[in-house]
């Protein structure tokens, strides 16, 4: 009976919180979310008057060269940048956490370029990659680096995934860092009667253990990499040959700034359709794993 | 290369910690860069390596005079500091309890599931298609103004608050609240009094999280708060760059004063990420 | 529903707290005094403007004038105009962005504004050709205009004894002596693709008509007749450039020019300043670009930088056109022309920069015609068409570019082609 009483008041009170919580999301971001599906249907400037056209919008979206460009070089952009945030960071976050001298500065330090708008850090680096990265290539003889990295297709979307990935490890730390706090002393005692060392400890012990954390980063990162748009702005504009046009450029350039509202807003909810379907496959998959261990 | 992060030993890791030191290179250089540039004065930038790298003919604090200046320093900080101080605060508060009521009823309920699914979904919405109808819907409720941003951060960061609230419950046992729950306590007292204090790290993490992106944003404040003349620290920064010309020289100074309030401001929440209770709290 | 998501929003807690953050009230009228907003686009221009407005408020008891010059003006202007929210007077460039307001009926018809008599037809036409179709009435007063073509750094021709070239092999033998000479005859900030414009602008005023969009809308022509040697010759200019001009940007260039690294700079007028703050004492002067073998059809790229609109529901229209009368006064467009280096739209003599020394005689003979990249839709990204046809190598490149051109134009202007079918088959006598 008692038990009972208390499971209800549990229920009830989480009932309170969570529909209000609910509710102001739905006003602030359902609601302007189906106002904008809306506008893709039609051929919105963002100003004015417009017209329904239908399918209109979705048919040209398919067709049209540039927009499907954007996915091929965001989606790669966003893989490429993935891996490496998560592997340089978890490695940064294990170091981070392990007994070493001057723990605090040193994660300070190492937080600092996140603390760097987007923006900023692109000015930074386009500097870097006109004058310093060249001089250095042709000093030692380096024909890959020896001209400017962001005016070649080649190479311009390797530069700008240099600057996201240099932007993103320190988040991505941190949330390593606080996932293994949660992993307690005594496992690792266990874990060292058991002889586990190294990679295997690793393996067996400490990343069953922050599974949670590493897909939320994993999510995190394709999705905060996806919608690059500060270090396009920044560092190429979209170049060379427009091969670094990402989708959020897209979108806001042509969107906003442009007369294409109506348009780009169909290309955002495809796309937002695109990025929950390939969060949700990263969930399923490190779900499953989490499951395994 | 990973040996030995992870042992419990009381030794100094000393092969790590010079890593670590020697990687930190990958940082100061760029904000080397930065401090350069922003000492110089716009004749002093040259096309070639000295340019972005020589030291500035002298260290004169002129250019951040005339940074704080333009941007009408103060005023623009206060600004920054109070929509950010106010979001994190509410996001601790608000997203961490949705956070347990969502999280704690997901093993069990279909709605439950649903509902976090529905809000973390969230964070994939492009802000360029909720623009236009959220310029509209603050107007029309007469919130296009400080406040009006304030409550679209606490919506925006909401998701990814919720996700990383939640991931972190999994890691805290149903056990330290049942005993709690035994005790006569109710639910709400029950997660003041002892989930919230768990939760430290994580609150830390958000918080550093939080303050960061709207620290930084520009969008927000522009779309909704133009026209309320009130500026915040990046809407300012605008003023450095049109599109005939850049001043690096002010830009960069401007950048590096911004840059102090929120290092300090994570510094301060570092300790709390660090001192990690749950190991403490589960033994 | 609102008070209650928004109370939730607080938890109870800091509502309180973030609710004296207010709101901006805002008012238009008391004491009989009338109000006049006015945004203005130009940022680097604030300090002119914050002078302008407190001459005028200074001299009129009942009408105050407020001037606005915020950072990204079209991005607030459009929000504001989401909002609803109008400013009473605009003062913009005369480019697509006018055109897609205009279009939005946002703006009133000031035919009868008796300053209009004072500007130049030539600036009045431009605005005219801006309209998708040709409207009754006059929707904007030209302002101030810029210049672009060709600046160069007068110190240098004298010391080498360079001439101005007035055909384009005049201009091709001027580069081929400067880099003869050792010295680098062009330099482009390409990475910034808006820069590639430039030339383009300066040469097509030259080789197309100035109302070749209008007239492909109409179906009358195509661009690949038109453009084809504008974009020839803008491939050629790449001979003369400093080695990878896609790795710098504007401001690279412009410190390039500024410190003597190149003899010339294909931009417009609006550069200078940006080139003085890195030389304040390096002596500018420009030329008309010389794309046409033929001087005569060689003309001065100018288009309205600033021009003045009232909104279609500003509802004190006397005291508006008081507001833009005190602007128009030559006094005060001296004093604008005098800090922004501009070329002014109204009829007069006015002293102009020395900077503007050799365009002078086609700016008082009228012989000028507007950027072609104002018709150009932001979203079809031109510059970045242009960027991509100059680095492309191809044997093809040119056919592929123009071809392109032509089906993106359709695309791109689908809507206003439709608009102009229906005018011209309402009123087919109008050409």
């Amino acid at each position: 009976m008692k038990n009972g009483k208390m499971k209800n008041d549990r229920q009830r009170t989480f009932m309170l919180i969570t529909i209000p919580v609910v509710v102001l999301f739905f006003f602030f971001n359902t609601f302007p979310l189906l106002r904008g599906v809306y506008y893709s249907f039609t051929n919105f400037k963002g100003y004015g008057s417009y017209e329904i056209v239908g399918l209109r919008n979705y048919i040209d979206l398919f067709s049209d060269g540039r927009v499907g460009n954007s996915y091929l070089f965001t989606v790669k952009y966003a893989v490429v940048c993935t891996v490496i945030v998560n592997v340089v960071s978890l490695l940064l976050a294990l170091g981070l956490n392990s007994r070493i001298k001057g723990k605090t500065v040193l994660r300070g330090i190492y937080f600092i370029p996140n603390i760097l708008g987007g923006l900023v850090v692109g000015y930074i680096f386009s500097f870097f990659f006109t004058y310093i990265l060249p001089y250095v290539g042709q000093a030692l003889g380096i024909e890959a680096i020896s001209s400017s990295m962001l005016s070649r297709e080649s190479t311009a979307w390797f530069a700008i995934v240099l600057v996201g990935a240099w932007q993103s490890i320190a988040m991505n730390t941190i949330i390593y860092i606080s996932g293994l706090q949660t992993v307690p002393e005594d496992v690792y005692e266990a874990g060292s009667i058991d002889g586990a060392t190294g990679w295997r400890k690793f393996k067996s012990l400490t990343f069953p253990l922050i599974i949670p954390f590493f897909s939320i980063n994993m999510v995190l990162c394709m999705k905060n990499f996806l919608m690059v748009f500060d270090q396009i702005m920044a560092l190429t504009k979209g170049g060379p040959s427009q091969s670094t046009e990402s989708i959020s450029y897209l979108i806001y350039q042509n969107g906003i700034n442009g007369g294409q509202f109506g348009f780009q807003s169909a290309n955002a909810v495809v796309f937002f359709v695109v990025i929950v379907t390939i969060s949700v496959l990263q969930l399923r998959f490190t779900g499953k794993k989490e499951e395994q261990l | 290369m990973m040996k030995k992060k992870l042992r419990s030993g009381e030794k100094v890791n000393w092969p790590i910690t010079i890593l670590l030191i020697l990687g930190c290179l990958t940082v100061f250089f760029p904000l080397y860069m930065t401090i350069v540039i922003a000492f110089k004065q716009p004749s002093e930038m040259t096309n070639d390596i000295m340019g972005a790298l020589g030291l500035p003919k002298s260290w004169r604090f002129s250019n951040f005079a005339e940074a704080m200046r333009v941007t009408d320093f103060w005023n623009s900080l206060a600004n920054s500091l109070l929509l950010t101080v106010v979001t994190v605060v509410i996001a601790i508060v608000l997203h961490g309890i949705a956070s347990y009521a969502i999280g704690r009823s997901m093993a069990k309920s279909k709605a439950y599931n649903f509902i976090y699914l529905y809000i973390v979904s969230g964070m994939f919405v492009p802000f360029a298609i909720l623009m236009m109808p959220l310029i509209k819907q603050t107007a029309q409720l007469g919130i296009a103004n400080r406040f009006g941003v304030i409550v679209l951060y606490v919506v925006f960061y909401m998701p990814i608050n919720l996700m990383l609230y939640t991931g972190y419950l999994k890691n805290i046992p149903l056990a330290l609240e049942e005993a709690a729950r035994v005790d006569g306590a109710t639910t709400w007292k029950t997660y003041w009094s002892i989930i919230f204090p768990v939760m430290k790290p994580m609150h830390a993490t958000v918080a550093v999280l939080t303050a960061m992106a709207v620290w930084n944003d520009v969008m927000t404040p522009l779309v909704i708060m133009s026209g309320t003349g009130k500026n915040t620290l990046p809407l300012a920064q605008l003023n450095f760059q049109t599109q005939f010309g850049t001043n690096y020289n002010l830009a960069f100074a401007s950048y590096l004063l911004a840059l102090l309030p929120i290092l300090l401001f994570y510094l301060f929440c570092q300790k709390h990420i660090i001192n990690g209770v749950v190991n403490g709290a589960v033994k | 529903m609102k008070k209650r998501t928004v109370k939730a929003a607080g938890a109870g807690a800091l509502a309180l707290v973030i609710s004296a953050a207010g709101l901006a009230g805002c008012g238009s009228q008391d004491d009989g005094v009338v109000t006049i907003e006015m945004v203005q686009y130009k940022p680097e221009a604030v300090d002119v403007f914050e002078e302008l407005e407190q001459r005028f408020n200074e001299t009129h008891d009942d009408i105050r004038l407020v001037i606005e010059s915020p950072n990204d003006a079209m991005t607030i202007l459009k929000t504001r105009f989401i909002r609803e929210d109008y400013p009473d007077i605009v003062a913009i460039g005369g480019d697509i962005n006018y055109s897609n307001f205009l279009d939005a009926n946002l703006f009133m018809d000031i035919s009868d504004f008796d300053g209009l008599a004072d500007i130049k037809q030539a600036y009045l036409d431009m605005d005219k050709e801006l309209e998708y179709v040709p409207m009754d009435g006059v929707y904007a007063v030209p302002y101030m205009a810029n210049a672009a073509g060709v600046l160069y750094n007068r110190e240098m021709f004298e010391q080498y004894g360079w001439n101005i070239p007035t055909t384009w092999d005049e201009f091709i033998a001027l580069c081929e002596e400067i880099q003869a000479e050792g010295v680098q005859p062009l330099y482009f900030g390409y990475r910034d693709v808006w820069t590639c414009l430039a030339p383009w602008n300066a040469m097509a005023v030259d080789l197309a008509p100035s109302d070749v969009c209008y007239q492909v809308n109409a179906g009358e022509t195509t661009f690949a007749e038109n453009y084809r040697e504008v974009a020839d010759k803008q491939k050629q200019l790449l001979d003369y450039a400093q080695n990878d001009p896609f790795a710098f940007s504007y401001n690279d260039a412009c410190t390039a020019f500024a410190r003597g690294e190149s003899a010339m700079y294909v931009i417009g007028s609006y550069a200078v300043p940006q080139i003085r703050s890195v030389n304040p004492d390096i002596d500018i002067d420009s030329f008309v670009f010389p794309a046409s073998n033929d001087p005569e059809e060689n003309i001065l790229n100018s288009g309205n930088d600033l021009q003045l609109s009232v909104m279609a529901n500003c509802e004190n229209k006397e005291a508006a056109y008081e507001v833009l009368r005190f602007l128009l006064e030559d006094e005060n467009v001296q004093y604008y022309v005098d800090d922004q280096s501009a070329v002014p739209c109204k009829k007069g003599e006015f002293e102009l920069a020395s900077m503007l020394d050799s365009m002078k005689p086609y700016i008082e003979e009228g012989r000028l015609a507007d950027y072609q990249d104002h018709h150009y839709p932001a979203e079809m990204s031109v510059d970045a068409m242009i960027q991509t046809y100059l680095l492309d190598d191809s044997e093809t490149a040119l056919d592929d570019f123009m071809e392109r051109f032509d089906t993106e134009w359709v695309r791109y202007n689908r809507d206003v082609i439709r608009k102009v079918e229906e005018y011209t088959q309402q009123h087919p006598d109008s050409e």
